[in-house]
């Protein structure tokens, strides 16, 4: 059984305006995701800006509420869970977020951060606390003596490791990983990345890794979402993504031409134009706007995400030869 | 929680503010006025109390001789009262007391035994009879010499002979100017007489009599500068008790508006929006006239109990002043609750009241502290709108009152009482406002 089991998720946020605030539509931030990912195995999600991304990660650990889909943590459907049914589940799903500014409370120690989380879920007994919460400072290499300092006395690496420490203190199975490092200088990035690598095997822990930057993702996870406008349009393993990518869209990430290109000489595709806005999602395939390959087809009828030649892995793309059924 | 403030960046741009850091100064030095007269400094008697004659002028003005002759004739006056009835008590013993009841505050009448005393009033009381007189013939004099001189012209135009008149003229001048230093010696005199009467208080006595009329008398004689240092407590108090008030209903309000959402927020913003557009002078005067109510009046409107007398300025001003403030911590709120240290608090699965408390309402503090100061100098400035209207304190001294009671001593060119309170309470304002003004700029959150 897998450890989070995800289906068809659905996140609308409500667009609200005019003489009445007045719902007036929505931004279609996730729309049918679907996935599972095993217990110690690092999930990669990857696209540009805007494509959902965060909202899914924070959807799926009940930050926001989906609009509908179903999710299940070791088989336990927590997708409608009240707040007080969820509290055993929110120790076991954590997050670490972008921005090392606004993740940690300018008027709280760093004690004050972590030993109310060690605290409440009552991770540590009462007079093991400090000892669990210098313990947990180690291991994310800070000194146990800062922690009595304020979060503005710190640079922007340690801000992150602080807020990797609050997540881990209470043990969590699952940690969400939202862009962790895509905020820090380049130097100090490869640090974390090293460290979140350390704590996965130390942990054993189980991530949702979010990035823009698929070389991060490929080196650091297992297996790789690859999303855009809210919907996912490929999924493959980390070592085949150089060999295995169809979609023309990862193929543009990895700043390749689409493999079942009909025009050899074209130019290398660079992706062109914005993603297009989530509140009017274009119809048919969400890539249309900006496929090298986009046919008339692209534009009427959704592709579905189904196995494709040669591998089996799926992707959603009417351009790309899905896998034949094995015949009978 | 002071210490870290202390600590604090923003505390230390603030330090770096020479004028802020003056203003600082000036309002610690009402802070301690404020404490003192809570402390019994300056009662409420105090203020009350003759201590001179009516609209005498503070020690900046130079008193003229048309002053002078009023304030002696005044002083005479008192005296004479006293000493007539001592006279006619008889006995030593009962004048003696009769006289020691008399007292201008820290200027009492001087111990000696009343046989000692009777023959400087008497003294005292010919120089003025005498002076009267003296002053009476000046001036029939003068008005000779005025007919004389004009005279005098005209027959040396016509040609007529003016020897007489002139001989004449001449007697007039002479004998005006040996009026001159007699009547300048009779004032001396009355005045070295009520000097020994009523001395002068040495030390410290002396010193406190002197600030009690540095700053001259109003209609009724009482200091004008003890009214003015006593209202520093009522400001402070109207200011203070207010201010936390509306700062606190702002707060709660507000952030709870912005964090709960919903019908909380509706109904919120249905209240401030209902209640700001009214005038909120109209507001508060409402709010006053309630407490004017026959069984409110009562409780609130009773010289017995002054300590519940502030009580209506107090609702009024905290019931009006803290829309301003739950509008800015809305505002606040709203952003704060999307930061993602909230996010990670909700993850962490802390109830959404705790996360209010501890993550929300704590990131809030530096816009409490700066409205706080805002709605201080707010409140002070209302209420002596209010009090000056009529509306606001009562019964006890307040620059609103000293100013509306000043007023008709300005027709009359008695600034002293105005002024006291308008100096008084401008300089306090001027403080109050180049503090926030420093508040705001060190804590904006820009820099923090
Ligand atoms: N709370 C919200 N209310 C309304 N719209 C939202 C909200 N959060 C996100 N969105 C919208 O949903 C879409 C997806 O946003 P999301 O933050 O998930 O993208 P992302 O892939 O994480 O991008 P980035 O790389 O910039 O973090 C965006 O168009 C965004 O404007
Ligand atoms: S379905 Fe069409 S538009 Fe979409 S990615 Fe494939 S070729 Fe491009
Ligand atoms: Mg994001």
């Amino acid at each position: 059984m897998a450890l989070l089991e995800v289906r068809n998720l659905v996140k609308h946020f409500p667009v609200r305006g005019g003489l009445l605030n007045r719902v007036q539509g929505s931004v279609h931030a996730v729309n049918g995701v679907s996935f599972d990912i095993k217990r110690g195995e690092t999930l990669g999600v990857v696209g540009e800006s805007g494509c959902g991304k965060s909202t899914l990660g924070k959807t799926v650990i009940r930050l926001h509420e989906p609009t509908s889909g179903s999710i299940r943590l070791e088989g336990q459907d927590i997708t409608s869970l009240g707040p007080r049914e969820m509290m055993p589940f929110r120790r076991k799903m954590q997050i670490i977020f972008q921005d090392p500014y606004s993740s940690l409370n300018p008027r709280l120690t760093i004690n004050g951060h972590i030993r109310e989380a060690v605290r409440f879920h009552g991770v540590a007994d009462a007079g093991s606390i400090d000892d669990c919460v210098d313990d947990i400072l180690l291991k994310v290499g800070l000194r146990p003596e800062a922690k009595h300092k304020y979060p503005h006395e710190f640079s922007g690496g340690q801000r992150q490791r602080i807020g990797i420490a609050r997540a881990l203190s209470v043990r969590p199975e699952l940690v969400v990983a939202d862009e962790p490092v895509s905020a820090l200088d380049v130097s100090i990035q490869a640090q974390v990345l090293n460290l979140l690598t350390d704590l996965k095997q130390e942990f054993g822990l189980t991530m949702m890794f979010i990035s823009h930057d698929l070389k991060v993702i490929e080196h650091f996870c297992d297996r790789i979402l690859v999303m855009y406008l809210g919907y996912v349009v490929e999924e493959l393993h980390a070592e085949d993504l150089d060999e295995q990518a169809r979609h023309p869209y990862t193929r543009a990430l990895l700043g390749a031409n689409p493999v079942d290109d009909p025009d050899e000489r074209r130019p290398l595709t660079v992706l062109q134009g914005d993603v297009p806005s989530p509140y009017e999602p274009p119809s048919g395939c969400p890539f249309v706007t900006r496929c090298p390959l986009a046919m008339v087809r692209c534009r009427q009828e959704m592709p579905p995400l189904e196995p494709k030649e040669p591998d089996g892995h799926p992707a959603a793309c009417w351009a790309v030869e899905p896998k034949s059924a094995p015949a009978d | 929680m002071i210490g870290r403030f202390l600590g604090s960046r923003g505390w230390r741009r603030f330090r770096r503010g020479r004028l802020a850091m003056a203003s600082l100064a000036v309002i610690g030095v009402y802070f301690v006025a404020a404490v003192a007269v809570t402390l019994g400094a300056v009662s409420r008697e105090d203020t009350k109390m003759r201590v001179g004659p009516n609209r005498l002028p503070g020690f900046l003005e130079r008193i003229n001789a048309e002053k002078r002759y009023d304030f002696n004739k005044w002083y005479v006056g008192e005296l004479s009262g006293v000493f007539g009835r001592a006279q006619r008590a008889g006995d030593e013993a009962a004048a003696r007391e009769m006289l020691g009841a008399f007292a201008l505050a820290e200027r009492r009448m001087s111990g000696a035994a009343p046989s000692e005393l009777f023959p400087v009033y008497e003294t005292m009381e010919k120089a003025w009879g005498e002076l009267d007189d003296a002053l009476a013939m000046r001036e029939d004099l003068a008005d000779e010499r005025f007919v004389l001189r004009a005279e005098a012209a005209e027959q040396r135009a016509s040609g007529a002979d003016a020897s007489a008149t002139e001989a004449r003229l001449r007697e007039v001048e002479e004998r005006l100017s040996e009026i001159r230093p007699r009547v300048e010696e009779l004032y001396r005199e009355v005045e070295r007489a009520i000097e020994v009467l009523l001395p002068m208080p040495e030390g410290l006595r002396g010193l406190v009599y002197r600030l009690r009329i540095g700053l001259g008398t109003d209609s009724k004689g009482a200091s004008i500068s003890s009214q003015a240092v006593y209202s520093v407590k009522i400001a402070f108090q109207v200011g203070f008790v207010t201010a936390l008030l509306a700062v606190l209903i702002g707060t709660i309000l507000g952030a709870s508006a912005a964090f709960f959402g919903g019908w909380v927020d509706h109904v919120v913003l249905w209240v401030v929006s209902t209640l700001s557009s009214i005038p909120y002078l109209v507001l508060m005067a409402v709010f006053v006239y309630v407490f004017q109510a026959p069984s409110l009046a009562k409780w609130f409107d009773n010289p017995d109990r002054p300590g519940l007398g502030l009580v209506p300025l107090y609702a009024a001003f905290g019931l009006t002043f803290w829309i301003g403030t739950c509008r800015v911590i809305r505002g606040e709120v709203m952003k704060i609750k999307e930061l993602e240290y909230v996010q990670a608090a909700t993850a962490l699965g802390f109830g959404r009241f705790s996360i209010l408390l501890r993550h929300i309402i704590p990131n809030t503090a530096h816009i409490m502290f700066i409205n706080f100061s805002l709605l201080f100098i707010g409140a002070i400035k209302s209420e002596v709108i209010l009090t000056f209207l009529g509306l606001g304190v009562k019964g006890q001294p307040s620059w609103g009152i000293m100013i509306s009671h000043g007023a008709d001593g300005v027709t009359n060119f008695f600034f002293w009482e105005v002024g006291a309170a308008t100096v008084f309470m401008f300089v306090l304002v001027l403080a109050f406002n180049i503090v926030s003004d420093a508040l705001q700029d060190a804590f904006d959150p820009k820099h923090v």
